[in-house]
């Protein structure tokens, strides 16, 4: 009886699976394997191109080349605009949510008028703040009406970078980062286990960042010359686009997550002697950490993928406002370099894994444990 | 330590005024409980007292200041929700230890304050679970331990034990009175349930619609309700209400129902051929022995409809002329429906009622 139960969920379930099997997963395989190869160049759209393996070729010349400075440029925006958007939307959303959450009047309509800018495209959003962002209008022009003069900066083609670094240090940075990441993981746990957060975190994360800052001048230099990457100013008017489109967005999650929590949880806490800002701090935001999770998964996803966005606003090949997903593209059907196309799309893909991996594996733990 | 007043409070929604003047005065550490059916704005009450509802008119005063405009968390009360209101994602501890460290204590203190707690609560063992982890019983002690800590001059409970089965409630209940006599804190308990209300009460206020019915002790108020809604609310099985005649002649007092005169002696609100409502106790209807004591013109023919035994008692439906009413028998009664049993009415017990006003006539 179970097997022919089983047979028949395999049998219906079988026609997903092979599609799954082959237009995701098999297309990731071709891609990793696509980018061992030399496929690009002259003949690239030959009949039948030729494809020689190549190792890891593609990956340590966008690394380390010459001429992946683009590319490199491209992977720092989209990490600072990974992080610019998720604490800027994720931050506006839960300021408007707490707002909103506090039944002010009119309620239902603000609800709606901060969730509308979702149920644009990217490209129109993108068209409307390319006008808005324009260096003589939009934005730049507001301060007249207070009778100040119009802001000279240039949101979407400002040539300035702050928070820059040496690309030759790479590895030391990565241990920098490193030490960070153990120094405040500790610090988050030392209130539960001081013995354990001291040990596991704090002192190798010291440790580490010692090392890393006395003998950082001996680790392999990542590149043969100097190159400078940071945070371009030019990609500030691209962030606040996006924030704008998606704090409504994380707004509606915070605010699903609010309503849900009894009323009794607020009475009691404030019996209990907490204030307003005391109860978002202590009792609903610990209760809404799935939802803070999904938040950012959600959003760095789409802050991996951004491409319409940037297309709409700046252009494709606008070097200070790259991506590497636009970089992708432009790589592989307008250089007809394939092979490194596939690359840069299995780097983004890897990236993206780190972080849905984990909110997996930790989805999947609390799953059995119930 | 606090005595609280309700000087003529009101609530109203909008344009409906759910709690209509109420007066009540709570006297230092007395154990008052609301009782009444859902929608009769108990709850309305204890929340307007916690500061969680605001007051549409009126004054609440504990310890002689007016708090209607304090904010909940400065009027020195702790309230225990009816579904415990614990915080999910915090361990026992935690729970216990939230408004303490609110309050900045420091964490020795906290901790102190915390185990003294759960240990008069037998919840040690369990600080540090999470609320999920726990029985319906153990969450409620949590939830009692969180307002114990903070040492408040009024206890407010919302229908604690409405969640708990049948058994839990019974134990929980004694477990709350014994509480009371040794913290001697002023406790305010609202519930529909007329036996918590019984046990637990040093008073007992009686609403319904938003009004206050009768306030008294457990005994006043079962005998001697000032209302038809009181007489019918409070007691189990309820009160068998008759509809019947006075008689005040120079013979005597008498009272007639169901065809049968009986002599009894008359309050003096009724008139010669009043209309009345005649409320008898199911617990004032008497069998087998018991019968010498009364009057024999008190003695019945009850046409038995059905019995049920409920351990060392009996509840007994029989008809009497027409009407259909209720005996609690002491003993177990094996009666066949339809069998003629002998039984005596004690009418010193009789309830008098104006059909019209509801009101009791004494």
């Amino acid at each position: 009886m179970i097997n022919r139960d089983r047979i028949k969920a395999f049998l219906t379930l079988l026609p997903s699976m092979i599609l799954i099997a082959v237009f995701v997963y098999g297309f990731i395989g071709n891609t990793f394997w696509l980018s061992l190869t030399d496929w690009g160049g002259v003949a690239a759209l030959a009949e039948n191109p030729v494809r020689n393996y190549a190792g890891l070729s593609n990956y340590k010349e966008l690394f380390t080349g010459f001429l992946g400075g683009g590319f490199r440029q491209d992977l720092v925006n989209a990490v600072y605009y990974s992080v610019m958007l998720l604490l800027g939307a994720i931050g506006t959303g839960l300021i408007i949510a707490i707002l909103l959450d506090n039944k002010p009047r009119g309620e239902a309509v603000f609800r709606t008028i901060f969730l509308y800018p979702m149920s644009l495209s990217f490209i129109v959003t993108g068209t409307i703040w390319r006008w808005m962002l324009a260096p003589q209008g939009g934005v730049n022009i507001l301060p007249t009406y207070a009778g100040l003069d119009p802001l000279k900066f240039r949101w979407l083609s400002s040539t300035g970078a702050i928070f820059e670094f040496n690309w030759q240090n790479l590895l030391q940075i990565a241990f920098y980062i490193l030490a960070a990441v153990l120094i405040i993981g500790g610090l988050m746990s030392i209130k539960q286990n001081p013995t354990r957060a001291l040990r596991r975190f704090l002192l190798p994360g010291i440790a580490v960042g010692l090392a890393a800052w006395l003998f950082g001048d001996l680790l392999p230099k990542a590149l043969f010359m100097e190159e400078t990457h940071g945070f371009n100013l030019a990609t500030l008017g691209i962030i606040m686009a996006t924030i704008w489109q998606y704090s409504g967005y994380t707004m509606a999650l915070y605010l699903a997550g609010f309503t849900g929590i009894s009323q009794d949880l607020r009475d009691a806490s404030m019996l209990d002697g907490a204030t307003t800002a005391q109860y978002y701090r202590y009792i609903a935001l610990p209760m809404l950490k799935p939802i803070t999770i999904s938040a950012v998964i959600i959003l760095s996803h789409i802050s991996l993928k951004m491409f319409d966005l940037i297309f709409a606003m700046t252009g494709p090949d606008n070097a200070e406002t790259g991506h590497p997903a636009l970089n992708m593209y432009l790589t592989t059907f307008r250089a007809n370099d394939f092979a490194k196309g596939a690359a840069i799309a299995i780097i983004l893909f890897l990236i993206a894994a780190t972080f849905i991996i984990p909110y997996l594996i930790s989805s999947y733990r609390q799953r059995r444990t119930r | 330590m606090a005595q609280v007043e309700l000087l003529d409070i009101c609530k109203r929604f909008g344009t409906t005024e759910v709690v209509h003047n109420a007066n009540l005065s709570i006297g230092d550490n007395e154990f008052i409980v609301l009782v009444g059916p859902s929608g009769c704005g108990k709850s309305t009450i204890l929340r307007m007292i916690a500061g969680l509802e605001t007051i549409s008119s009126g004054e609440i005063r504990i310890n002689d200041r007016k708090v209607n405009e304090v904010m909940p968390k400065d009027r020195d009360v702790a309230m225990v929700f009816q579904n415990y209101a614990l915080y999910p994602h915090m361990s026992v501890f935690e729970n216990m230890a939230f408004s303490l460290k609110m309050a900045k204590l420091g964490k020795n203190e906290i901790r102190q304050k915390v185990d003294k707690a759960a240990d008069i609560l037998e919840l040690t063992p369990y600080l540090h679970r999470k609320p999920a982890a726990l029985s319906g019983g153990q969450r409620q002690r949590v939830a009692m331990g969180r307002a114990i800590v903070r040492s408040p001059s009024v206890f407010l409970f919302d229908e604690p034990l409405s969640n708990l089965d049948a058994q839990l409630r019974t134990q929980m209940r004694m477990e709350l009175k014994k509480m009371h006599l040794k913290m001697k804190t002023t406790t305010i308990y609202v519930t529909h349930d007329q036996i918590e209300a019984m046990t637990l009460a040093d008073r007992i206020v009686i609403l319904k619609d938003g009004r206050v019915q009768q306030v008294g002790t457990p005994v006043e108020v079962y005998e001697r309700p000032d209302n038809r809604f009181v007489a019918s609310f409070i007691g189990n099985p309820p009160i068998n209400m008759l509809e019947a005649v006075v008689h005040r002649t120079s013979d005597g007092d008498a009272i007639s129902f169901c065809g049968l005169t009986f002599p009894v002696t008359l309050p003096d609100g009724c008139r010669d051929q009043d209309q009345v409502l005649a409320g008898i106790r199911p617990d004032s209807i008497k069998r087998d022995e018991a019968l010498a004591a009364l009057p024999e013109q008190w003695l019945i023919d009850g046409r038995v409809v059905v019995s049920e035994i409920v351990g060392s008692q009996s509840l007994l439906e029989f008809t009497m002329g027409e009407a259909s009413v209720v005996a609690e028998l002491e003993g177990r009664v094996a009666a066949a429906p339809g069998q003629t049993m002998k039984l005596g009415l004690n009418l010193e017990n009789l309830l008098l009622f104006d059909p019209d006003t509801e009101q009791a006539i004494r």
